[in-house]
């Protein structure tokens, strides 16, 4: 068997692993193990197993990601983004649908200092879905807008996604931060104009807020300091040229337990179990980050990645007509897998193609990101809607389908203009760098 | 209370006294670096070796926290199969998926060992302050095999339900 087909065999293998409900990680390592012991014997494939782990030891750019998720987890812990929802509720006052707006507009703020769209949702139900059903909104909107505006945490740096991918197809980590700046301000827009056609094609979903005097709304922006302070610290450190990403992290997450802690919101115990939390986290990922190593070093023996880009380039297609049946098998594959494994799996055989045609791999980090919010949304099987579930009993499932087909115009839109304006992505990085 | 009560309340200790560990080693890697940082900036005085420490410590963080992410049974599982199957082929998978993760650790960690001992041997250090990495080794071997007992018990857990219950019968 060429080590190609061995290649093949080995992703649906492994594919057919992670539907039979082994544990992501566990597939990715056995059939890596496995498939390089096919290609060069046990004695090596054992020992090149033996010295993955060592990876996480020699991988300073690897300590950002455990830092960025402790600094998402205590916003969500110290009550900021129930702080965010009602100032942005207040400043957008007087218009239909405003609760879902700022809905939309807080997980965009809280998506400046939190990289998760899963603890996104998490928060945003408990914070959002109340408020919306006390004031009459109808369900459909209320869920797809915290479904969708979930998603935005994870495009709006700093964003643990972009940095697995910036980790996986040897990227710069600020320079996809910065590209993630514009698409992801752009998706909360064309979020809060999906919020705005719903409410005028049917009124009745979205009650008109009463309208707030100036001075408050002014007041209400002013209380958004505390994240301007910590994004503006962190994020813009690292333009300033003050901070490496792992520093600016580390700053960040400090700045935002010292915010907590002034304001009376995060008690040492609170402290504690976010910090656990977070390591508890950090492990799972780094274990399933550990078994894609494995299976990386086995894809790049079988030489599927260049051969493909190879095969592709060969066609002489359009390169656009190629990213679109790209765009297309991401959609397919987000319907099944979850966001982490897809970067792992995926980015090892596409990175490659998406140079040899051409593209700048920062701007597909972006669209590989927007297609990952696809797959967190759209039903049947978007994780989002499974946390939303999960937080919210008693919502039903029919109606969050629907809620987040609803807010899938906006990924389709964001997608069409990166494909048409890569500079949507490009441009920020280029001016910074 | 019973044995199987008495395991998991074990497993459960050593798993939650290892996860406060890696949640140490958490914030030690934001202190250090918020250290260095702020020396370096006020007074040109960065921490030599800081580099070398946030290493030390994202492997203790990450390792430390595998036992209680296997007890929790946090471990990420596309569970579609879930909506198609059968109970009964659904606890088969579980159970086999148990196994599978069971066998993976138990392969990492016996070929974990021979590289650890050769860091040992051949005085194997950080660049910046001659940390031994046999202590990163041990942090790692540590994670792994404090994980073993965690898998085992999800495993005999999920085999269980296929055993008839004498006290039933």
């Amino acid at each position: 068997m060429s080590p190609q087909m061995v290649g093949i065999v080995g992703f649906a293998v492994m594919v057919a692993l992670i539907f039979l409900r082994i544990p992501v990680a566990i597939a990715l390592g056995l059939v890596g193990t496995i498939g390089y012991a096919v290609l060069n014997g046990w004695t090596q494939s054992l020992l090149v197993l033996s010295r993955v782990p060592l990876t996480f030891a020699s991988a300073y750019d690897l300590s950002v990601v455990p830092l960025f998720v402790l600094m998402g987890v205590i916003a969500a812990h110290s009550g900021m983004a129930k702080e965010l929802f009602q100032s942005i509720n207040v400043m957008f006052s007087g218009r239909r649908g405003t609760l879902a707006t700022a809905t939309v507009g807080a997980c965009a703020a809280l998506g400046a200092i939190s990289g998760s769209s899963v603890a996104m949702v998490a928060t945003m139900s408990h914070v959002a879905v109340p408020e919306m059903r006390r004031a009459g909104y109808d369900e459909r909107l209320a869920l797809g807008a915290v479904v969708a505006g979930g998603t935005l945490g994870i495009l709006i740096p700093p964003s643990v996604m972009l940095i697995f991918y910036g980790l996986t197809a040897v990227q710069s980590i600020p320079k996809l931060f910065a590209a993630g700046f514009v698409p992801g301000l752009l998706l909360a827009a064309l979020q809060i104009g999906v919020v705005k056609v719903a409410t005028w094609l049917a009124p009745h979903w979205a009650p008109v807020s009463p309208r707030a005097p100036w001075r408050e709304r002014l007041k209400a922006a002013a209380g958004m300091w505390k994240l301007l302070f910590i994004f503006l610290l962190s994020i813009g450190g690292i333009y300033a040229g003050w901070f490496s990403p792992t520093e600016a992290a580390a700053v960040g997450t400090f700045a935002t337990i010292v915010v907590a802690a002034l304001s009376g919101q995060m008690s040492l115990m609170q402290l504690v179990a976010s910090i656990v939390e977070s390591s508890r986290t950090t492990a799972m990922l780094f274990f399933i980050l550990l078994g894609a190593i494995m299976f990386s070093y086995f894809i790049v023996q079988t030489q599927i990645a260049t051969n493909l880009a190879t095969w592709v380039v060969s066609l002489h297609l359009p390169p656009t007509a190629v990213m679109i049946v790209v765009v297309f098998f991401y959609i397919v594959l987000g319907s099944f897998l979850e966001s982490l494994t897809m970067v792992l799996i995926t980015v090892p055989v596409f990175a490659p193609l998406a140079q040899g045609l051409g593209y700048d791999l920062i701007w597909f980090g972006v669209l590989l990101v927007v297609l990952i919010e696809v797959g967190l949304i759209h039903p049947p099987m978007g994780m989002n809607l499974f946390v939303l579930q999960s937080q919210l009993p008693d919502a039903r499932l029919g109606r969050m389908y629907v809620g987040s087909a609803m807010f899938l115009a906006a990924n389709a839109v964001l997608i069409a203009l990166l494909l048409a304006f890569p500079d949507l992505a490009l441009w920020l990085p280029r001016i910074l760098y | 209370m019973n044995g199987n009560a008495t395991v998991r309340a074990l497993l459960s200790l050593s798993a939650r006294l290892a996860g406060y560990g890696s949640a140490l080693f958490l914030a030690a890697m934001m202190l250090i670096t918020v250290a260095d940082v702020t020396l370096r900036a006020l007074f040109n005085l960065p921490i030599t070796g800081a580099y070398d420490l946030v290493q030390l410590f994202l492997v203790g963080n990450v390792f430390l926290s595998i036992p209680d992410v296997f007890l929790r049974n946090e471990n990420i599982v596309i569970d579609f199969v879930d909506h198609i199957f059968g109970r009964g082929a659904v606890a088969v998978l579980k159970a086999l998926a148990n196994l599978a993760a069971l066998a993976f650790l138990a392969v990492l960690s016996w070929r974990m060992v021979p590289p650890a001992l050769d860091a040992m041997r051949f005085g194997e250090v950080s660049p910046d302050l001659a940390i031994p990495m046999a202590v990163h080794w041990a942090l790692m071997i540590a994670g792994i095999v404090l994980a073993l007992p965690p898998a085992a018990f999800l495993l005999v857990e999920s085999v269980r339900i296929f055993v008839p219950n004498r006290e039933a019968r």
